[in-house]
This record gives structure tokens, C-alpha cells and sequence, in this order.
């Protein structure tokens, strides 16, 4: 933050004139530079937005091709449709069970292997490997771990007294079994992030502690997660839309079902557009979770990063 | 200097390939240099039908030295139809497209087939001796606009080693609901912990078996002759036909002998395979699948839909049919049409018909020896077969014609669930399904109705 506000104190210092002549002059050196980024940008996001939004006010035919105006009404039909609340409290919950459940994982796995212990490498490694597992195959495995007749893991757990559980046919346990793939599925990347910010903490500010008396639980409340809180800020806000964005798994293991108990945001823009062929209506709940994940965002870097400690 | 130069021969290169590129595709578009016309087809049929109807192509190809058939599989119909959207018009689109039944529609709407009326009429094709039951589906006034290919109804299977062990005549199969239920209710096997092991009877949370009870009934799924006589406005599926087979069905779950295994037909019928349900419902073009993976374990045994009382009977053909797509050259539609006779061929549907479990579209198929063998050593084939000649054709064994038809059936599964989960009364999530489903009728006929 701090880096960008200092070139503006300069120029505040200056004669009016002389500032205009400085920032013109900034921005004729720095537009060369931009233009490839702002191209990028223009061509996938600001056309693509402002298509969602142009295609939002029309029915669409089956090609995507405006054909009906339809002003705002699809935005109205969209808030009084008992199915789109739904998805909108569904999502609400999957992020809830994936976000706090999925980091709160990563840190335990990443406080465990930070140790520098022999073979450290090898577990290490294990932890981290569904970095490498592509949404599809994770959620083709989910789909034999949940198999309702042939399930190894109802199977495992009936060694322990549990009953059959109907994973992917009861709508309580349809959310559990996605929560659980989606949780796998990033355990291991937020695992390397959080894993590299501890071991960025400065080894001397723990050995100090340590010498000053303080026991494992009180470095780590006072020492390691406030140095790590950047890392874990970051995890937060890219799980976060991740989870809002999930699309995979949920199309493979439940379709949104049973009786739409997991039919997220995601999945229903993807259901309207490229399988009832409204794309009119998938576009006006597209341009709803773009606002969603923007005031989320806000939100995030304004409250939630104050009790970031940066060094 | 050097680098402008340089430049100005790559452009030159690049140029000169692109136009090079550009006059092999205008020549490639009908035929390549031997003549052969290379034309393309895709099609959604996976697993043993998949290897079927890949064994069929391979057939054609042998048997045409000017015709090359490519076949290339897309996965579900869905994904087949958001595929053809991207690809219409250019080199990679078919010719011709294996679509679903309840796709026809929205096929005729998009404006992207060309009827096989025209190729019929033009080679004056004598189709006497196909099944009136099945191009019934696909005519539309009086219009055959896709050649039936793979047509299949939904049949009872049941594990006859499941029967004897609870008492029950493998030979005599439920024909009514009523003995399904008693059946079902033997049939369940508990564990010690209370839980059934074994349910009498599941059916999956398929919205073609809702379609199918419709019609078994004599219910319509949509207005004005479903959408026969004149296009389809309002769905009217939530009235006594419905709620009586969902308070049926309900009323199995509630009481713990039929089972409910998600949406996926493959779970009820692995299910099955694993001894987990002893009767089932489910479309005839499995049960080779079903019969060879039950080989060692136990004998299944197929019979006609069983009926409510005092239902008229009949199915609605389901399946798929080939269409062939306007915006390929004439010479690569007459190749599609050829290809497309030989697939109606007697003897390509018998084969076809052993390979799957689909039936024949045509009853000249039943007079290859293949066939007669096949059903002598299987006669669990035949169950299909004499179901779709007892099927009487009315408006409602017709089968529904809606645009939004996939929409509406995945709208109907989820009522089901609803019903079954306990959330809404069968009623209640009728009327609310009908509804949207309404709703999706009135926004496609606002784009396509003329």
C-alpha cells in the first residue's frame, strides 16, 4: 500500500503545473508498459463482462444469440425464485464448510511437517500431492469412495459401528461428500503456502521467545500466527472465491442434487446456460456472484486485513 | 535492414501457408484425393453400445470404398448439443448427429437438420416394414425428420436366484404395482443392525420412468396432445396419473423395501449387479450389460412394465435417432443418408439388437437367423420387444414434443427427490415443477414459435 501513496505525496509538494506536466509525462512512459496487460485485460475480462451484461437483459436462443429484450426482469425473477435463494444459501454453506475446515487443515499439516526432521522431505511430499490431482479425477474417486452400493470407504466405516450412510442420496451428507473432495482437493497448495510463510519467520524472534519462557502455545499465539497472518490472509481470500467458484466436483459427484442440496451458484449459471439453454438468465446470476465476490473482496481488504500484522 | 527483411518473409510464409491451408480445406470439403467423401458423425452411445455402433461404422466403411465414415463419441446428449453449437458450420462439424428422443424439438427448431422426409421421398425408400410405434416418435405433421436408430422401452429386471430364495416363482414376475409391492416386501432382506441388505425393488431418480408411467397410465406430460396437434404451451403432468405414482413410490421408500440409489441409472443397476436390489427398473438397452455381468452369480429375468390397476398399458419409445445437418455440401448429405440406410438395414439391427439389448426399428430384422439365435438363448430380449407391440398408440404412448424437454425432466427429477426426501407432499411438488416448467415453455416459444 505504502509504495503507491508516496510518488502522489511527492507530486502534492509541487506547483499545479508542473504536477500536470510530471503525470502526464508518468503515464506517457508507464502506457507502453501497460498496453499488453491492458489488452489481456480488455480482451478476457472487460469484453467478457460487458457481454454478460448486454446478454443478461435478453432471452437468448439456443446459439447464445440475443433475440428478446427483456429489460431487468430477469434480475427480478432471479430474487423472487425460491430455487435461486437456494443456490445462494447453498453456496453460503459449502464456502462456510470449505474455507474454515480447509485452512484450519493446511495449518495443522503445515505446522506438523515445518519441523526440519529427518525424512521431513518424504511426508512433506505425501501431504502436499493433491496439488497435483485435477478436479475430475479427484471427484471420479469421490464417486467410488460415495458409491452407494459398492462404497470401500461405507465399508471401512462400518468397522467402526458406523451405519450406511447414503453419501450422495441424502442431502445433509450430498453437501458433506463435496465439502470433503473440495477440501481435499486444496489441502495441498494451502499447505506449500502456508508451509513457505512459516518458514520465512525469522528463527531468532523464536528463540527469544523461547528464552523468555514461552511454551509452544504462546509462540504460537504470539509469535507464528501473527508473522504468518499475511500467508493465511491470502489463503483466505484465494479460498475463498475458489470455493465460490467450485464447479467441478459437483457436477461429477451430485449434480446439483439430491432435491438441490448442492446446487451452488456456479452450478446453476452452468445449468441454465449450457443445459436449459438460457443464457440470458445464467448471465444476470453471473453478474449476482460477480458482486457477491467484489464485496466480498472489499470487505476482505478492509476489515479482515487490518488484523493483518505486516513486518 | 536485415530484420525487415526477415519479417517480410515470415509474413510472406505465414500468408502464403494460410492461403495454401484455406484451397486444401475448399478441396477437402466434398471428397479427398482418392474420391473418397469423408464425413463425420457423432454420437452419445458410451460403453458396449458405444463398441456397437463403432462396429456397425467399421462395417460401412468396409462395405463403401467412396464413403468414409468417422465416428466420434461426445459424451452425454447434452454435452453432444453444446458441442454442435460451437462447431456448426466449420470443418470438424457432422454430418449426421445420434440425438435423443426428447431432443426432436428442439432438433426441428434449431433449423439445423435437414428432414429425412426428403431423402425418403427422393429415393422413393420403402419403409413398410418399420415399426409404426416408433416413426410415430419422430413424424411430425406427417413429416419423418430423423431416421430412428436406437429405440429401447423401460422394462422390469429382476434376479430370479433372489426369487427362489424368498419363495417366489422366478417365472411369474409382478405385472402390478400391487404385486410389485408384495413382492418387494418379501423380497427385502435386514441385516442384524435393521438396515436392509437387500430392497425388494428400487427404481433411480430418472425422470424418463416418470414420462413412461405417464403414459402407461394414459396421462399427457404436456398440452394440446402433448404438443402433437399444435405446440406444446403448459405442462400438465401434476394430475392424478402423477401423484398416484410418486405416493406410490413413496410409500416403498418410506416403508423400506425399495431402495433409492441417487439419480444415476448406473447406481441402481451396479446395484443390482451386487445383489443390493432384487427388482428394478430400467431401459431394455442394459440388459446385455446386466446379463453378462450377472453371469456367475445369479439369473436375471426381465417382464413388462407392471401396470397400475386399471391402466391402459404402453410405453413411449425412447432412444435416439440420426439426423442429418443442413449445413454440410449435398454430396457429404448423400453420404449421410447412405450411411444412415445401412444402419436400418434388418441385418445391422440385428446385430445391433444382440450387441445391446436395443430393438429393432424395422420387423424384416427378425427374420435374421443372428437374431432368432439370439433371442433362443436369451429370451429376456423379447420382453421389450412384445412390450412395444402391445403398446397402443394414443396421444400420450406417443410421447411428448417440448423444446425445454431436457430442462423438464430435470425438473421432474427433483420434485422426485423432493417427494422422496419428505420436503414437499407429491401434490405440492407437482404443481411447482409443472409450473416452472410452464414457464420454460412460454420463454422457447416466445424465441422459436413462428
Amino acid at each position: 500500500m505504502k509504495a503507491v501513496v508516496q510518488p502522489t505525496e511527492t507530486v502534492t509538494r509541487m506547483r499545479p503545473k508542473a504536477r500536470w506536466r510530471k503525470r502526464i509525462q508518468e503515464l506517457l512512459t508507464a502506457t507502453p508498459f501497460l498496453v499488453p496487460s491492458l489488452f489481456l485485460f480488455v480482451l478476457f475480462f472487460f469484453y467478457p463482462l460487458g457481454k454478460t451484461i448486454y446478454l443478461s437483459f435478453y432471452l437468448t436462443n439456443a446459439k447464445g444469440v440475443a433475440k428478446h429484450y427483456v429489460g431487468g426482469s430477469q434480475y427480478g425473477e432471479l430474487f423472487t425464485s425460491a430455487d435461486f435463494l437456494n443456490s445462494l444459501w447453498t453456496t453460503v454453506v459449502f464456502v462456510f464448510l470449505t474455507v474454515v475446515p480447509g485452512i484450519l487443515l493446511a495449518l495443522l499439516l503445515a505446522l506438523l511437517v515445518e519441523k526440519p526432521l529427518r525424512g521431513m522431505a518424504f511426508f512433506r511430499t505425501l501431504i502436499v500431492s493433491p496439488v497435483t490431482v485435477s478436479v475430475a479425477t479427484a471427484s471420479t474417486i469421490g464417486l467410488l469412495l460415495f458409491n452407494p452400493s459398492i462404497s470401500i470407504l461405507t465399508h471401512g466405516l462400518s468397522f467402526f459401528g458406523v451405519q450406511d450412510i447414503a453419501w450422495l442420496t441424502d442431502p445433509f451428507w450430498a453437501m458433506i461428500a463435496v465439502s470433503l473432495v473440495t477440501i481435499w482437493l486444496g489441502v495441498g497448495f494451502h499447505t506449500i503456502l502456508l508451509l513457505g510463510g512459516l518458514q520465512a519467520i525469522p528463527t531468532e524472534l523464536l528463540e527469544s521467545a523461547t528464552i523468555d519462557g514461552a511454551g509452544y502455545g504462546k509462540r504460537l499465539r504470539h509469535v507464528v500466527l501473527p508473522l504468518l497472518s499475511p500467508t493465511l490472509f491470502f489463503v483466505l481470500v484465494v479460498s475463498v472465491i475458489g470455493a465460490f467458484q467450485s464447479f467441478g466436483q459437483i457436477n461429477i459427484l451430485t449434480q446439483g442434487g439430491p432435491s438441490r442440496s448442492t446446487h451452488v451458484l456456479v452450478y446453476s449459471i452452468y445449468r441454465d446456460a449450457f443445459f436449459n439453454f438460457q443464457f440470458g438468465s445464467a448471465s444476470a446470476q453471473a453478474i449476482v456472484l460477480f458482486v457477491i465476490l467484489l464485496l466480498l473482496t472489499i470487505l476482505q481488504f478492509t476489515v479482515v486485513e487490518r488484523k493483518v500484522h505486516y513486518q | 535492414m536485415k530484420k525487415v527483411l526477415l519479417s517480410g518473409l515470415l509474413a510472406l510464409t505465414l500468408g502464403a501457408t494460410t492461403v495454401l491451408a484455406g484451397c486444401s480445406n475448399s478441396e477437402e470439403a466434398t471428397t479427398n484425393e482418392n474420391g473418397v467423401i469423408e464425413i463425420t458423425l457423432w454420437h452419445a452411445m458410451g460403453g458396449g453400445p458405444g463398441k456397437g455402433l463403432d462396429a456397425i461404422v467399421q462395417a460401412f466403411n468396409d462395405s463403401h470404398d467412396k464413403i468414409k465414415v468417422n465416428s466420434v463419441y461426445q459424451g452425454s446428449y447434452d454435452d453432444e448439443f453444446n458441442k454442435y453449437k460451437t462447431a456448426e458450420g466449420s470443418d470438424t462439424a457432422p454430418a449426421i448427429m445420434q440425438v435423443y428422443d426428447i431432443g426432436t424439438r428442439f432438433m426441428i427448431d434449431s433449423e439445423a437438420t435437414v428432414p429425412v422426409q426428403k431423402f425418403v421421398d427422393a429415393d422413393k425408400y420403402d419403409m413398410s416394414d418399420f415399426e409404426p410405434n416408433i416413426l410415430n416418435y419422430y413424424k411430425m405433421d406427417g413429416q419423418l425428420y430423423s431416421l430412428p436408430f436406437n429405440s429401447s422401452n423401460p422394462i422390469l429386471y429382476f434376479n430370479k436366484t433372489a426369487f427362489q430364495e424368498a419363495g417366489l416363482d422366478p417365472n411369474k414376475p409382478p405385472k402390478t404395482w400391487a404385486e410389485v409391492e408384495e413382492y418387494a416386501q418379501k423380497l427385502t432382506k435386514k441385516g442384524a443392525d435393521g438396515k436392509p441388505e437387500r430392497y425388494g425393488m428400487s427404481m433411480a431418480i430418472y425422470g424418463w420412468f416418470f414420462e413412461q408411467y405417464m403414459a402407461n397410465q394414459g396421462g399427457l406430460y404436456a398440452n394440446n396432445g402433448n404438443g402433437r396437434k399444435e405446440r406444446a404451451t403448459e405442462a400438465v403432468f401434476n394430475k392424478t396419473e402423477g401423484t398416484k405414482f410418486l405416493d406410490w413410490w413413496k410409500k416403498g421408500v418410506d416403508a423400506g423395501y425399495m431402495g433409492n440409489f441417487g439419480r444415476k441409472t448406473a447406481d441402481t443397476q451396479a446395484a443390482f449387479s451386487a445383489g443390493k436390489t432384487a427388482m428394478f427398473i430400467d431401459s431394455t438397452a442394459v440388459l446385455r450389460g446386466l446379463v453378462d455381468g450377472a453371469k456367475d452369480k445369479f439369473e436375471v429375468g426381465t417382464a413388462e412394465l407392471p401396470k397400475t390397476e386399471g391402466a391402459a398399458g404402453g410405453v413411449i419409445i425412447g432412444g435416439g435417432s440420426m439426423w442429418i445437418m443442413k449445413d454440410q455440401p449435398d454430396a457429404k448429405q448423400k453420404a449421410a443418408w447412405e450411411f444412415i440406410k445401412f444402419v436400418a438395414e434388418p441385418k445391422t439391427q440385428a446385430t445391433w439388437h444382440t450387441a445391446t439389448g436395443y430393438f429393432p426399428i424395422r420387423t424384416k430384422a427378425y427374420e435374421v437367423q443372428e437374431l432368432k439365435d439370439f433371442d433362443a438363448k436369451y429370451p429376456q430380449f423379447q420382453t421389450a420387444v412384445s412390450q412395444l407391440h402391445n403398446t397402443k398408440l394414443t396421444e400420450a404412448t406417443s410421447g411428448a414434443v417440448i423444446g425445454v424437454f431436457p430442462e423438464a425432466r430435470a425438473t421432474v427429477e427433483t420434485a422426485i427427490e423432493d417427494v422422496l426426501l419428505g420436503k414437499k407432499t407429491t401434490q405440492q411438488s407437482l404443481d411447482d415443477a409443472s409450473k416452472k416448467v410452464t414457464d420454460a415453455i412460454g420463454k422457447y416459444n416466445q424465441l422459436y414459435k413462428k
